[in-house]
């Protein structure tokens, strides 16, 4: 008898014990339709999780494999009539193994090193800027260059953005947003990556007429940490983050990012010890963090936006529900508010709005062809329905869908909803806001 | 089983690489995947040697060859959902998936049926088949994720088939590889057809023990142009039975009668609330279609006759949505029972419809009496209540009055001329009171007729008949 449980949380028993392996997981699972296999969907990687435990199934590599193989799009766990909790079954089981066994060393450095600290970050950004540009292959897009990954190193057709020179928080002056009422927390790719959608998010929660501040040593949110199994690394960043957060002492804090504000919304809760200085942190933040939509909406911004809104055609543009933003924290009807007010009715519902976009984090690094097509399917879904631009709230989000529009139809846009509400609250016909 | 049974390959290693030769990556022996197939919803689980996923007739038919060849068991299985054991592979052996033969081949639409794959899921078979205006009607609450095939081979029957039938009035003509590895074809592809044995019905509800269903010809209808569904609360499961017999005496015939008792809707509370009448003790789903004016005249009868008995309060829906609201009551029970108890002893039987007060009568008592919990829910339109004994698992003194109690629960359902198994068929789960029901005749028929489609014993051994021999010899 090989009997050496390698998945030992006291917490995941009681978790998967609630499976009654009915197999309505089946039905919603993104990646199911990829693999075609049990192993694929939550109700087997629970029974693994299961065998784990009571040492039935010893081999660690090859249970950590299954449970990476998981988007955590949480569709599952909102379909089963059990409501068990899926995303944090596979997020403890990878845990647990990364105990055992370790996790992947280019992973360990990423989070263990670089992640938890903003100059790291930042640093780590301006070489990959510098790296950038011997890249072949820039193709355009209609919202900016991307560049034609290399083929042969596991991604292949991926366009990547055009990394900015400097990022959003690097462009603001030495003094300014320091301090205010309202904390703005960018998170990295909106930071670095997308530095536009950082400066409209910021500038359109400025319009409310609060002050604002800008979180500016953030360390990364720890997700992508957490989710693969490296808890002590998330469990820094969290801490880390929630300490500095407090201490600013914020009215609110806006999340223009789904996953961020999922993290410190409910996934720090498991990372930090109850009755500990940084578990109150983490309550004091949760109660005031906020959803960029539901923000605004409570802020009167939008009543600030000029009659009629600016012309977009007719049902062009769309929303994609980011999964842990909807599904997870019951965030979709806000957004779709948000933008009719800002666009009217060139705001349309998408087709296929409520679909994965596949990337999932590391999963996109881990399988990209498999998080491409999943991706692809999404946005010809939403094209084919009409949409010409795919608008959402979350980095993860908007970082997939624009390199698959990249490969698919560059004529599509994916925009986050504050570009949307920055051109409209500051369109250039002088009715608008002015700075 | 022993500790060791379950790691061990029953399977020799030459059997394994001629499959390896057919199937490539789709042959997967890992012990990950193994497990992964290795339970369906009754929760008990066993190993199987390997998993398979065919795609054509043809890699099926080269399975069962060399499965006579080197004797190891085939187990057919869709989604594994099936509440009685019917794809375990309680001898090892090889798991046949049929995940990946899910084409919906062709919608005829001028003589009005479909072509399919076994692994098609039932409702992505109802939603393409409405797309053409047309209906298939068979729903079992798993339609969402249980296979055609396996509807087949359970003969699943649904909320609707108090009006409409079950799975094998639907079932015009088949395709299955035979225990022999055989390719048969049954039954035709019109509307009539009366020629021979009726083999089509031999192998509908045959659990995957004659044949292993490769394509299906399914009977469709026109889809109703409406339906209205009304939800009805009671103070207690007699009211309920009564509003029943009152809508059958009112001659209307609804496409859905389900009855829920007081612990079943409790169940359903505890994840999703919905606001009940102050003393609720049952519920009763009524669902009616047809043409928008008939739905809304025979709704306001049924409303009608469940007030009649007593009814606290009556909700009614029309559209897609509100209809989809009052349905999530009756479809979220079966799983959220996990939540009563650990283990649940899950039975289907039918009684006359005129025996089902006596029925919850007789259940009553027989909670109290064994002293477990039992929640009882069904279709209350065909005399089919699930009767669920709720226990713990660990006490071994629950568990055994708990096992007396189901034996009781069956000896009363033949005695009142019903069947031990509405929808689920008998797997494992039935196997021990099966001749209890059909009789030493009725079993021996039956154990000839498996020789002449499976005279080795090849597929699906162990189930329905309780001492199977087993298929090493
Ligand atoms: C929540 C829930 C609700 C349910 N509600 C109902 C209900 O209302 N009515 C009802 O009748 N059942 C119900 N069931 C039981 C179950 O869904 C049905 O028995 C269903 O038909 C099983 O389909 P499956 O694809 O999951 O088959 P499986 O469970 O995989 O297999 C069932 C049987 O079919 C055999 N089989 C599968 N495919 C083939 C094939 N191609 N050829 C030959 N044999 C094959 C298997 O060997 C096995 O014996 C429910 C189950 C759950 C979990
Ligand atoms: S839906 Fe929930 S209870 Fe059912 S198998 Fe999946 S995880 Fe388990
Ligand atoms: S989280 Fe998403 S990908 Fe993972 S099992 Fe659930 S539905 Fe599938
Ligand atoms: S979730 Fe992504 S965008 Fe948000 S902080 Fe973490 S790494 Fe950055």
């Amino acid at each position: 008898m090989r009997a050496k449980a390698i998945v030992k949380d006291a917490d995941l028993k009681a978790l998967t014990g609630l499976c009654a392996k009915c197999g309505t997981c089946r039905t919603v699972c993104t990646l199911y339709p990829e693999r075609k296999a049990e192993i694929a969907v939550a109700r087997g990687k629970i029974a693994l999780v299961e065998a784990a435990m009571s040492g039935e199934d010893g081999d660690a590599e090859a249970v950590q494999e299954a449970l990476t193989d998981c988007l955590l799009c949480g569709r599952c766990e909102r379909a089963c009539p059990n409501q068990v909790l899926v995303e944090e079954i596979v997020m403890k089981g990878r845990a647990d193994l990364a105990e055992e066994i370790g996790i992947p060393a280019w992973k360990r450095v990423l989070f263990g090193k670089v992640m938890t600290s903003p100059s790291a970050t930042e640093i780590a950004r301006k070489a990959a800027a510098a790296g950038q540009r011997l890249l072949p292959g820039k193709i355009p897009t209609a919202s900016g260059l991307h560049y034609r990954f290399p083929d042969g190193l596991g991604g292949e057709g991926r366009t990547v953005p055009k990394l900015p020179a400097k990022g959003f928080l690097e462009s603001l002056g030495k003094g300014e947003a320091a301090a205010g009422e309202v904390m703005l927390f960018v998170g990295c790719v909106f930071d670095h990556v997308f530095p536009q959608v950082g400066r409209a998010a910021y500038e359109t929660v400025k319009a409310s007429g609060k002050s604002v501040a800008v979180f500016r040593d953030a360390a990364c949110c720890g997700l992508p940490a957490m989710v693969s199994g490296d808890r002590r690394s998330a469990a820094e960043c969290a801490e880390a983050n929630v300490r500095r957060l407090r201490a600013a002492e914020p009215g609110s804090i806006v999340f223009p990012c789904g996953s961020c504000l999922l993290m410190f919304r409910r996934n720090v809760f498991s990372l930090l010890p109850k009755g500990t200085p940084s578990y109150d942190d983490a309550v004091f933040v949760a109660d005031r963090a906020t959803d960029y939509a539901s923000f605004l909406l409570s802020s009167g911004v939008l009543d600030r936006i000029p009659d009629p809104p600016p012309g977009e055609k007719v049902g062009e543009i769309g929303y994609h529900d980011p999964c842990h933003l909807t599904g997870t924290l019951g965030k979709g009807p806000e957004a779709r508010e948000v933008l009719s007010r800002a666009v009217g009715p060139a705001f349309a519902e998408m087709a296929g709005a409520d679909l994965c976009c596949g990337y999932g984090g590391t999963f996109n690094v881990r399988d990209y062809p498999t998080s491409a097509r999943i991706g692809e399917n999404k946005v010809s879904v939403a094209a084919r329905g009409g949409t010409r631009v795919i608008s959402t709230a979350c980095s993860g989000c908007v970082l997939q869908m624009r390199d698959m529009v990249a490969r698919t139809d560059p004529s599509l846009r994916v925009v986050h909803i504050a570009e949307l509400v920055h051109q409209a609250l500051f369109r250039g016909d002088g009715s608008g806001l002015r700075r | 089983m022993g500790a060791d049974a379950w790691y061990t390959f029953l399977m020799n290693p030459e059997a394994l690489s001629a499959l390896g030769n057919l199937f490539g990556e789709r042959l997967r022996t890992t012990l990950e995947t193994r497990i992964c197939y290795s339970f369906d919803a009754t929760g008990k689980k066993f190993l199987p040697d390997a998993v398979i996923y065919p795609i054509n007739a043809e890699e099926v038919r080269q399975t069962v060859l060399l499965a006579n060849r080197h004797r190891f068991p085939v187990v057919p299985r869709g989604a594994g959902s099936g509440f009685s054991g019917g794809s375990l592979p309680v001898h090892g052996g090889v798991v046949l998936s049929t995940e990946r033969m899910d084409r919906i081949v062709a919608i005829d639409t001028e003589n009005l049926y479909a072509v399919v794959e076994p692994g098609v899921v039932t409702e992505t078979l109802k939603v393409e088949a409405k797309k053409h205006g047309l209906f298939y009607p068979p729903d079992p609450a798993s339609l969402k994720f249980s296979t055609i095939g396996g509807n087949i081979a359970e003969c699943s029957g649904g909320m609707s088939a108090v009006k409409y039938g079950v799975t094998r009035d639907y079932v015009l003509g088949l395709e299955a590889v035979l225990g022999t590895g055989e390719l048969l074809r049954t039954g035709v592809a019109t509307a009539k057809g009366v020629v021979g044995y009726d083999l089509t019905r031999m192998i509908v509800g045959s659990e995957g023990t004659l044949g292993i269903v490769t394509r299906a010809t399914l009977r469709l209808l026109p889809h109703p142009e409406a339906a209205v569904t009304l939800l009805a609360f009671f103070s207690g499961n007699g009211d309920a039975v009564g509003a029943v017999n009152a809508v059958v005496a009112a001659r209307v015939t609804p496409s859905a009668m389900e009855i829920m008792d007081r612990t079943a809707i409790d169940c359903v509370q505890a994840n999703a609330p919905m606001s009940l009448p102050e003393g609720t003790g049952s519920a009763l789903l009524l669902e009616v279609d047809g043409t928008p004016d008939f739905a809304a005249r025979e709704a306001d009868r049924l409303e009608e006759a469940c007030r009649a008995c007593g009814a606290l309060a009556v909700r009614r829906a029309s559209d897609a949505v509100g209809r989809d609201d009052l349905w999530k009551l009756r479809r979220s029970i079966s799983p959220a029972l996990r939540r009563v108890a650990p283990v649940k002893l899950n039975e289907d039987i039918v009684v006359p419809r005129s025996r089902l007060a006596d029925m919850f009568a007789f259940l009553r008592d027989l909670s109290g009496r064994k002293n477990v919990r039992i929640v009882n829910f069904g279709h209350a339109g065909d005399g089919n209540i699930h009767v669920n004994i709720m226990i713990s698992g660990t006490d071994a003194d629950e568990t055994r009055r708990a096992d007396e109690a189901v034996e009781e629960v069956f000896r009363k359902t033949v005695e009142m001329g019903g069947t031990i198994s509405g929808e689920h068929g008998v797997g494992i789960s039935k196997a021990p009171f099966f001749e209890m029901e059909v009789g030493p005749l009725g079993v021996a028929v039956m154990k000839r007729l498996k020789g002449c489609f499976d005279p080795n014993g090849i597929l699906n051994p162990g189930k329905i008949f309780l001492e199977e021999a087993a298929v090493r010899g």
